[in-house]
């Protein structure tokens, strides 16, 4: 007679374990989801003593910095030009675009990146970029505050991270770079 | 008349092959108009017009197109009297042919697109030929007087006339049913496909070479007997590749010839019309005009062309109407009564240049600054500030050239706007000069990026660089007999002509400039009726290179028109010969200022410190390495160098040492720049005899200019 209810409850108890069970991975699922949504994908390198980044939706290559062919007469900004996948690119140095910065190590590498407006070039880099993430709402919040081509995001981890906006970069009114004849 | 159905896709073909043949005869007429001719030459066009004349009324009457036969058979009666006397044609005659020939199009237009039935009576057509004869007064003048007498009846259809038929209709029947109908995305795409391969075919000529590197390396061993059968195979591998590189060259070279010979049509086709079309409005206003054509022959692309028609028959029309005086106003000003207009074409590399020019009053400026007032396009003051260049450029104005009565004030600018708007569509530009009362000059400057182009390779220094072949003249090695050394410039003596001599690492800002040194190459380039010799420092060779356009970054600089693949994938940029050519005092530095020689074996580090000292004022000049710093001091001389510590080969102590070994850079200031950034570095720079030292952290903005003037100053008041 004790056998039966202890059968039942035994299969109650197992019901309820799978059914808790789908429910959890259901909540970690959703749960995972909710991070994505809340973050912001970058490529973040180092840039003198400080941590740069850009969106890693506009990133399309890394190459190491060689065959680029120097551009006499152009702006100061230019390193060169160099062939990538058939198109002509500008080599462009990244510490030169944001006003003159130190830098540690000389850049060894190039990043494709899309300007924001259709074209590529390719901005030079110390080390090859770490693929990483910042909180969505620091980075919007940050863009909203700011209108400049950077704007400082603070990582998970309280690490500050200046975050550049190809598209503010290039679409300034010297289109980032400054002609020169 | 209806045309018999069977027919009706001959008469298609016929109309395009008439359109050519009556633009032949146009060409024709215009010319017989003109004085000066000799009698053969005379005799040798009527001929030709006789021909063609009769070809158009044989393959009319071949197809039943009765009218149109009948036009023709008028024609050739006008003609014939002529004809005998071999004179020059004129020109009411002319007109009147000219009219007949604009008749014969349209109606042979309209048959082809099947309008044929609605087509006025023939005999309305030909009576109204007749009626645009010159004066039977006028008429007694000329030899035969053939519109003056009533036209013969109409000719029996020529059903037979196989030579005149198969002449002109055999390769419109063709092509209207064995052509294929492709868009012109596909041709570019195949033409591009041929450029890959072209420089496909470069690549596998490096791979050629290092095969021969390899044996070469292979027999050095000494290991003759072990390598024997891989050198053997490797040479025989080497043979091979060569011969399949040599018929991929071939099979490219007729890829790209049989593309551009489907993409591309001479541009007579475009300017050739265009001579009636200023012979007809200078009649219309009474003045008269001789339109000179150079480089008709030149291909361009078909969509290209069409897209500059227009613009170029504004042009014209602008010259004629408002810049060409009347002929005794022009007589006056000890000018010939015919004013002269010149269109030029040419290609030079990617670029293709089409200058139209007027030998008539040019542009008033005084009258351009009023109007673009009175129209508010600018303010008064504004209007004051202008240079004669900005002044010039106002007549490219929406506002300005949409006004009719512009044209009374300035005598420029109606629809200019538009030829802007057309150029600039085509990643052109179009540039204007003009002086008074000696004629107005527009430059219209276009990409045209499809298929290779011959170019020579040289170098300044350590920049390799592409010139488009057409632009170079001819190629010499400098003779001190053969240069008239100036205080300011040099010139070459050249075929009973002082060219000036560029050089070109100066040009481009890598070095300071100074007179060519013996043996020297001296390329002779010419661009837009210019001519200078350019110095280099070697001449490479030449190459069919595909020339593809620049990065927006770099676009508007004005010394290079585009970039070329090389074999290792390297890019080569390509100069422009019209900024080669343009005056080089423009953009010469001034004496005054200071000069800095920044040595780093990066690319980016030297970059960086260029950008920084120019912002401070500093003319920089770059060297990739201590050895090559070391041949620039040698030519040159600098307030300062700035140099890394950590370089291949010659490092900055060691260049440094060198340095103090000579007496003129003894005291020469020098910067250390280390991405080591630790005590034991600067201790090591400053005591190699450095002025001082700078971690490449440290360099950023106003740090290395502060400390460059720091150096400067110390070592100033030390001396």
């Amino acid at each position: 007679m004790k056998a039966t209810p202890l059968v039942v409850d035994e299969t109650l108890e197992s019901e309820t374990r799978d059914l808790l069970a789908r429910r959890a991975a259901r909540l970690r699922e959703q749960g995972e989801s909710a991070v994505e949504e809340a973050v912001h994908w970058i490529a973040e390198f180092p840039l003198g003593e400080e941590r740069y980044a850009l969106p890693l939706e506009s990133l399309r290559a890394a190459l190491p910095l060689r065959m680029v062919t120097p551009v006499p007469l152009s702006a100061p900004a230019v390193i060169g030009v160099l062939r990538f996948q058939g198109q002509v690119l500008s080599a462009l140095s990244l510490a030169s675009l944001l006003g003159g910065h130190g830098w540690r190590q000389d850049p060894a590498v190039l990043l494709v990146v899309d300007r924001g407006d259709g074209e590529l070039c390719a901005l030079d880099c110390e080390a090859i970029p770490r693929p990483t993430t910042l909180p969505l709402a620091s980075v919007e919040a940050a863009r909203a505050r700011a209108e400049g081509p950077v704007v400082e995001v603070f990582t998970h981890d309280r690490q500050l991270i200046h975050l550049i906006d190809p598209k503010r970069l290039f679409g300034r009114s010297d289109g980032g770079v400054r002609h020169a004849r | 008349m209806p045309v018999d159905p069977m027919l009706q896709p001959l008469v298609a073909g016929f109309a395009v092959e008439a359109q050519e043949v009556i633009q032949k005869v146009t060409m024709d007429l215009l010319e017989l108009e003109r004085e000066g001719l000799e009698n053969d030459a005379l005799a040798r066009i009527y001929t030709r017009l006789g021909r063609h004349l009769h070809t158009l009324k044989g393959s009319a009457s071949s197809l039943g197109l009765q009218d149109l036969g009948d036009i023709a058979h008028k024609l050739e009666d006008a003609l014939a009297p002529l004809k005998a006397h071999t004179q020059k044609m004129p020109r009411p005659v002319v007109d009147v042919l000219l009219h007949g020939l604009d008749l014969f199009m349209l109606r042979a237009q309209a048959h082809a697109d099947g309008r044929g039935d609605d087509l006025p009576n023939p005999a309305a057509a030909l009576a109204q030929l007749v009626a645009a004869a010159p004066p039977p007064e006028e008429a007694a003048v000329l030899p035969g007087g053939a519109f003056a007498q009533p036209p013969p009846a109409a000719q029996p259809a020529v059903a037979g006339a196989p030579a005149e038929l198969s002449a002109s209709l055999e390769p419109a029947g063709e092509s209207a049913d064995a052509g294929w109908r492709v868009s012109a995305g596909q041709v570019t795409s195949l033409m591009r496909e041929v450029e890959r391969l072209r420089e496909v075919r470069l690549r596998v000529e490096e791979r050629s070479r290092e095969l021969e590197r390899v044996s070469a390396l292979l027999a050095k061993q000494g290991l003759l007997a072990e390598t024997a059968e891989a050198r053997t195979l490797l040479s025989g591998t080497g043979r091979s590749l060569r011969t399949d590189g040599e018929e991929t060259s071939d099979i490219v070279d007729a890829l790209e010839d049989g593309l551009k010979a489907i993409t591309t049509r001479p541009t007579r086709t475009i300017l050739d019309p265009l001579q009636r079309m200023v012979r007809d409005l200078s009649r219309q206003l009474g003045k008269e005009a001789r339109l000179s054509v150079v480089g008709a022959e030149v291909s361009l692309d078909r969509r290209l062309l069409e897209k500059l028609q227009g613009a170029l028959v504004h042009i014209l029309r602008n010259a004629v109407d408002h810049g060409l005086e009347m002929p005794a106003e022009r007589e006056k000003a000890g000018k010939h009564h015919e004013g002269a207009l010149t269109l030029r074409v040419e290609q030079q590399g990617n670029l293709l240049y089409l200058e139209a020019s007027d030998d008539g009053r040019g542009i008033d400026l005084t009258q351009v600054r009023k109007v673009a007032e009175k129209r508010g396009l600018v303010t008064a003051e504004e209007a004051a500030r202008l240079n004669d260049n900005q002044v010039r450029e106002l007549i490219f104005r929406e506002g300005f050239s949409t006004r009719s009565d512009v044209t009374d004030t300035s005598g420029r600018g109606v629809g200019l706007d538009a030829v802007r708007a057309t150029v600039e569509s085509l990643q052109g530009r179009i540039e204007v000069s003009s002086t008074r009362g000696q004629g107005t000059r527009f430059v219209l400057t276009l990409p045209v990026d499809l298929g290779s182009s011959p170019v020579l390779m040289v170098r300044a220094l350590e920049q390799f660089v592409g010139l488009p072949m057409l632009a170079v003249e001819s190629t010499q090695l400098a003779r001190p007999d053969m240069l008239r050394v100036g205080k300011r410039r040099t010139h070459l003596e050249h075929q009973g002509q002082l060219l000036p001599v560029v050089d070109l690492g100066a040009r481009l800002g890598l070095r300071a400039s100074s007179p060519p040194a013996e043996g020297q190459p001296l390329l002779i380039v010419q661009s837009g009726g210019k001519r200078v010799a350019l110095g280099v420092d070697a001449v490479v060779g030449d190459r069919d290179l595909v020339i593809r356009p620049l990065p927006s970054e770099v676009r508007e600089v004005a010394a290079w028109q585009g970039a070329a693949t090389l074999s290792r994938g390297e890019l080569l940029l390509i100069l422009r010969p019209d900024w080669v050519v343009s005056d080089s005092e423009k953009v010469t530095v001034s004496a005054g200022s200071r000069r800095a020689l920044v040595v780093d074996d990066s690319l980016t580090a030297r970059a960086l410190h260029r950008a920084m000292l120019e912002a401070g004022g500093f003319q920089v000049h770059l060297a990739a390495s201590g050895a090559r710093a070391l041949e620039r001091l040698q030519a040159d001389t600098y307030d300062v160098v700035i140099c890394d510590l950590d370089m291949e080969e010659m490092d900055g102590i060691e260049l440094i040492a060198r340095l103090r070994e000579r007496k003129d850079t003894r005291t020469l200031p020098v910067i250390l720049v280390s991405a080591h950034d630790s005590a034991v570095a600067r201790e090591r720079g400053l005591s190699s005899g450095a002025d001082g030292f700078l971690s490449k952290r440290e360099c950023a903005a106003g740090r290395l200019l502060a400390e460059v003037l720091d150096v400067m100053s110390r070592r100033g008041s030390r001396a």
